[in-house]
């Protein structure tokens, strides 16, 4: 394979795309870097389909303009671009064997068909599948069509490739084996891989820049680790999965040490990192906490009790690794710990039991928004 | 679930159908049969079973005009009106089906237009062609008034399986088309009609058995010469020989033969996407 040209980061600027009175996608700016594993993650609606397709050249944006290297694209053809698409379904063509899906793009530069059939032979080398290559697709599994979607893609020698929720039609253990591929892949090729999928732990494992998006917009754009580790945003935090969100006013600000004090009169201390941003006194605030950094104990009855959340076990739910409590809270409010299963044994809680929760206060990471509460969001209760 | 379950003996109901279906195939099949044996009757046989001395007389004296009335010149204008019929069905129906993928401006009314001619009764549809025809100052003829009469009968069917044909295609087909280069006519060219083709043929099918079989719309809008099954009516009322058999015999050969054509070309693109060569 030849080298790519050119650079293949992409660069949206104020991209808004609309669908007659509706956004999918409002004021978007984002900068995807050159050779980076991009994933694009959110729940079904949220527009992240709508911008791969933007950069893809299958959908206009209403408004904006996206960069591919230093080219404005807007208008281009997807060759021009320098993207290949791979879709959800694949859409290999029915009609043709593996081997002229791969040629497909060849053909259509009018390269002789023993050249363009030569060609694809090698790429159909390259994801191991050139015995297959006078199969017609649908003889193929779905891991195998997967394969050949690629092959068909890269062998326009792309800048960018764009995969839509490409993982999703697989069952579980191809779906882990073709995503260790990916990444294997992008690692090899050294391009710019964007990647749309609704599941965090894909996200996670694959990415070099998780794109978080809720209803059209971004809420953060950070390496995996930042998203898991410190949410900007209450959305952010619920919809990774691993983090409580705690809310209140801030009660008193020292240099290494925050005192919040919540609605229901419990009071929570933080140490804040040197980036943290912390409101001044007296304002709202949101926190963080993540669920495997909760010691539970049986219902501390007597004083106030600073850094603890009490509540009545919902459900206990064993994970292998760890064990999923789930704790109704006094105020109402749904409080998830992860207890590792060492930890669960030694103290069994079962659903009914009284508990308190506890977290230290470097463990409590300031959010950049306040939680507004359930409105609008719908991971709120998805724990 | 494992194997099919097992309800126990069957229930009456299972032979008053069995009883139904077998009717329905004698009934069915029967005409047909007789007709087909009826037409190698020979020259001492009448209109009626038995079958004496069996021959091809019959089928000789269909190809001579004086005797049995113009078949082979109405097969001369029932296959070529039939062919044309079927062409333009399917161009139109193809290119038509094109445009409704994409919801535009009063594109049901349009749809509900084209479509209201199903339940339009042939016969008047007929009338009514040559009264315009002769407002118009113009002569009815099976080129002209006869192809316009038949298309009104076979366009709505060829539009309604092309819809359904094309609302089936998965649009990421074109796109992949799209992302790979293609221009808009080669994704036509090379994608989009080669996995509609089966579809096509469907209508290719359809717009050529509904014309050639077509009697009611054709009876006063082809004009001073007969379609086939116009002189098969006329026939019926002054030829009073098995010839009347032998037509029938070979007419629902050609429609066989068409069918056969048009079934085996399907199957043909089937078994090669399914076996790869």
């Amino acid at each position: 394979m030849t080298t790519t040209q050119g650079s293949g980061d992409i660069r949206l600027v104020d991209v808004s795309k609309q669908f007659g009175s509706s956004y999918a996608v409002k004021n978007v700016n984002l900068t995807i870097p050159h050779g980076s594993y991009c994933c694009l993650l959110g729940p079904s609606g949220c527009g992240k389909t709508t911008i791969l397709r933007m950069i893809a050249g299958h959908e206009t944006p209403s408004a904006g303009e996206i960069f591919i290297g230093d080219q404005m694209v807007v208008g281009k053809r997807p060759v021009e671009r320098g993207t290949a698409m791979m879709f959800q379904s694949y859409a290999l063509f029915p009609h043709l064997s593996i081997l002229d899906n791969v040629a497909f793009y060849l053909k259509m530069r009018d390269v002789g068909k023993t050249e363009r059939r030569e060609r694809a032979r090698e790429m159909l080398a390259r994801v191991q599948l050139e015995h297959l290559k006078d199969r017609m697709p649908a003889q193929l599994s779905g891991g195998q069509q997967q394969r050949v979607a690629l092959a068909r893609s890269l062998i326009t020698n792309p800048k960018v490739l764009l995969l839509d929720e490409p993982l999703s039609a697989l069952d579980e253990f191809l779906r882990l084996k073709m995503r260790e591929e990916l990444k294997r892949l992008q690692n090899d090729l050294g391009i710019t891989f964007v990647h749309v999928t609704h599941t965090q732990p894909e996200a996670i494992a694959l990415a070099d820049m998780v794109v978080v998006m809720d209803t059209g917009r971004i809420d953060q754009a950070d390496t995996a680790n930042m998203i898991f580790n410190e949410p900007e945003t209450p959305y952010v935090a619920r919809f990774m999965g691993g983090q409580n969100v705690l809310s209140g006013t801030v009660a008193s600000r020292a240099a290494d040490l925050v005192r919040v004090r919540a609605a229901s009169g419990a009071l929570y201390e933080a140490r804040p990192d040197k980036a943290a941003k912390v409101p001044a006194e007296g304002a709202p605030v949101s926190l963080a906490v993540r669920r495997d950094r909760i010691a539970l104990s049986p219902r501390a009855e007597g004083g106030p009790v600073v850094n603890a959340v009490s509540g009545v076990v919902e459900a206990t739910e064993y994970q292998g690794t760890y064990v999923k409590v789930t704790i109704a809270t006094e105020d109402g409010s749904i409080f998830v710990a992860n207890v590792s299963d060492d930890a669960y044994f030694a103290s069994p809680v079962d659903t009914g039991d009284a508990v308190t929760a506890r977290f230290r206060p470097e463990h409590l990471h300031f959010l950049s928004k306040v939680d507004t509460g359930a409105a609008g969001d719908p991971y709120l209760d998805a724990h | 679930m494992s194997a099919s379950p097992s309800y126990g003996a069957r229930p009456w109901t299972f032979y008053v159908l069995a009883t139904l279906f077998t009717l329905f195939v004698i009934f069915l099949y029967g005409p047909m049969i007789s007709v087909l044996v009826l037409s190698f009757q020979g020259p001492s046989g009448s209109l009626v079973f038995p079958l004496r001395e069996p021959s091809l007389m019959w089928f000789q004296e269909l190809f001579s005009p004086r005797r049995t009335g113009d078949v082979a010149g109405a097969f001369g204008r029932s296959l070529p009106l039939a062919l044309l019929v079927m062409l333009m069905t399917v161009l139109i129906s193809v290119t038509a089906g094109f445009a409704f993928r994409r919801r535009f401006r009063g594109s049901t009314v349009i749809f509900y237009m084209a479509i209201a001619s199903l339940i339009v009764p042939g016969l008047v549809l007929s009338i009514g062609t040559l009264v315009t025809f002769r407002y118009l100052g113009l002569s009815a003829s099976w080129i002209t008034s006869g192809l316009g009469a038949h298309l009104s009968w076979a366009l709505p069917f060829g539009l309604l399986i092309m819809f359904a044909v094309l609302g089936r295609l998965n649009p990421a087909y074109e796109e992949a088309a799209y992302d790979l280069g293609a221009s808009r006519w080669r994704t036509v060219k090379d994608v989009v009609v080669p996995i509609v083709f089966p579809g096509m043929i469907a209508v290719a099918l359809f717009g050529f058995t509904l014309s050639y079989d077509e009697f009611p719309r054709s009876w006063l809008t082809v004009g001073t010469k007969n379609t086939l099954p116009l002189e098969i009516w006329t026939m019926t009322t002054n030829v009073t020989s098995p010839a009347l058999y032998a037509l029938g015999t070979v007419t629902t050969i050609v429609s066989f033969l068409v069918i056969a054509l048009a079934l085996s070309a399907i199957l043909l693109i089937q078994r090669r996407r399914s076996t790869g060569k």
